[in-house]
């Protein structure tokens, strides 16, 4: 391998590594506000009361894929509202 | 009163039973002898309007007086429909498993407490935007304090609330728009084109437009009517209260339910009972000597207020001709 390759490559790794990192922390950060945002709208769930649960009946049939992934990572296996349509 | 004649919307409150729904009705009747257009909207569970006027009242607007509309609200009724609303706004905009599925957790959310207030209050809000334009006064006959107080306080609570949640959404999608950016692959939504965004925000100015309206002193206003006896001063003072801290205008104190002075010694027909002890002027004079404590108490811790005095009555207010009595005290 030439040295200007082998300084290319060095060059790509370095750049994938910092890069998917930094993505990584992206998407932590992402997924940490996804649950507030989640819990937020799924007040019920943990036995609080949500001040404008009336209000969010017309955005829920939109959270029904982000429910399913927020409830699995929340450690409940089954849909615990047990009327979403996922599991 | 006469000066409330400008306003464009007047709340009607008190503890249970001291005469809101007259006072309401009355200065509904008067207001629409002068040639405005009023709309009476009453929002306590127990509805009376419709056994003042004599008339049927019905959840759209109707006619109960020459000039005059009337509406009675219920709360079940319209949180049944703002669910059944929600539920086909669904169904024209998802697939049929989705929005089956969706269904039934409206169900389960419309079961929720506080559901009815929320439906309730939005309702209140429709009439609020939609129709102050087409009359010059609407006049809330509204359920006990307690009750309303919090209605009242609704939309600041959940817009702060909904406005949170759309600040969150926001930042969510922009991260999502950095990972984009880090990946060079376009996927993210844009959030002025997320439809949750899009139907938070809606919501939230609806809300903050309402608020808007209910804390302009120079048209909205709040009518305490309390009568004198302890409870009910008490709890119109701390009405009073919570109203001035949220920013209500409290306009006027009716005082309903005060003894006549000038009255003629009352018949003998009062049956057995306290008269027999203390014969019918005794017990009369001992009540009116109490009532002048709290009249006076009255006076003193609502200097703050127009104060309007109303008398008792021989009979109850029941029916058209009774109401023109208070109303013509109203307007004195």
């Amino acid at each position: 391998m030439r040295w200007d390759e082998l300084k290319h490559n060095v060059g790509d790794f370095l750049h994938g590594y910092f890069v998917s990192e930094y993505e990584r922390k992206l998407r932590e950060q992402f997924v940490d506000l996804n649950d507030l945002f989640m819990l937020q709208c799924f007040m019920e769930l943990v036995g609080l009361p949500n001040p404008a649960a009336i209000y969010l009946l017309d955005v829920y049939p939109y959270f029904l894929e982000e429910f399913h992934t927020w409830h699995r990572r929340m450690g409940m296996d089954r849909s615990p509202i047990g009327s979403m349509p996922c599991c | 009163m006469r000066e409330l004649l400008r306003k464009r919307i007047l709340f009607f409150g008190g503890k249970g039973g001291v005469g809101k729904t007259t006072c309401a009705s009355a200065f509904a009747l008067a207001a629409s002898r002068e040639g405005k257009r009023v709309l009476l909207v009453s929002t306590d569970p127990a509805h009376s309007t419709s056994d003042i006027f004599q008339k049927p009242f019905d959840r759209d607007e109707r006619e109960v007086y020459p000039g005059l509309m009337g509406i009675e609200l219920d709360a079940n009724l319209e949180a049944r429909r703002y669910v059944d609303r929600a539920k086909a706004e669904i169904a024209r905009m998802f697939s049929h498993a989705v929005a089956k599925e969706a269904e039934r957790q409206i169900e389960l959310a419309s079961a929720m407490p506080g559901v009815e207030e929320v439906a309730l209050f939005d309702r209140m809000s429709d009439l609020i935007i939609d129709r102050f334009d087409a009359y010059d006064l609407l006049i809330f006959d509204t359920a006990p304090t307690g009750h309303t107080l919090r209605l009242l306080r609704m939309p600041e609570l959940v817009s702060s609330w909904i406005g949170a949640l759309s600040k969150r959404r926001r930042a969510l999608l922009s991260l999502n728009q950095d990972i984009d950016k880090v990946r060079q692959s376009p996927e993210a939504v844009d959030p002025d084109d997320d439809p949750i965004l899009q139907t938070l925000d809606r919501r939230r100015e609806k809300l903050e437009l309402v608020s808007a309206r209910l804390m302009q002193h120079n048209f909205t206003g709040f009518v305490l009517v309390v009568i004198p006896e302890r409870l009910a001063i008490e709890e119109t003072a701390r009405a009073a209260e919570i109203l001035r801290e949220s920013n209500v205008n409290v306009c006027g104190v009716v005082v309903n339910r005060v003894l006549p002075d000038d009255l003629d010694r009352p018949s003998t027909s009062l049956g057995p009972g306290p008269s027999t002890l203390l014969g019918a002027d005794g017990f009369y004079q001992s009540r009116r000597k109490q009532e002048q404590i709290y009249l006076d108490e009255i006076k003193r811790r609502f200097s703050a207020y127009p104060l309007t005095w109303i008398p008792q009555l021989e009979t109850d207010v029941y029916g058209l001709e009774n109401l023109e009595r208070v109303c013509a005290g109203l307007m004195r």
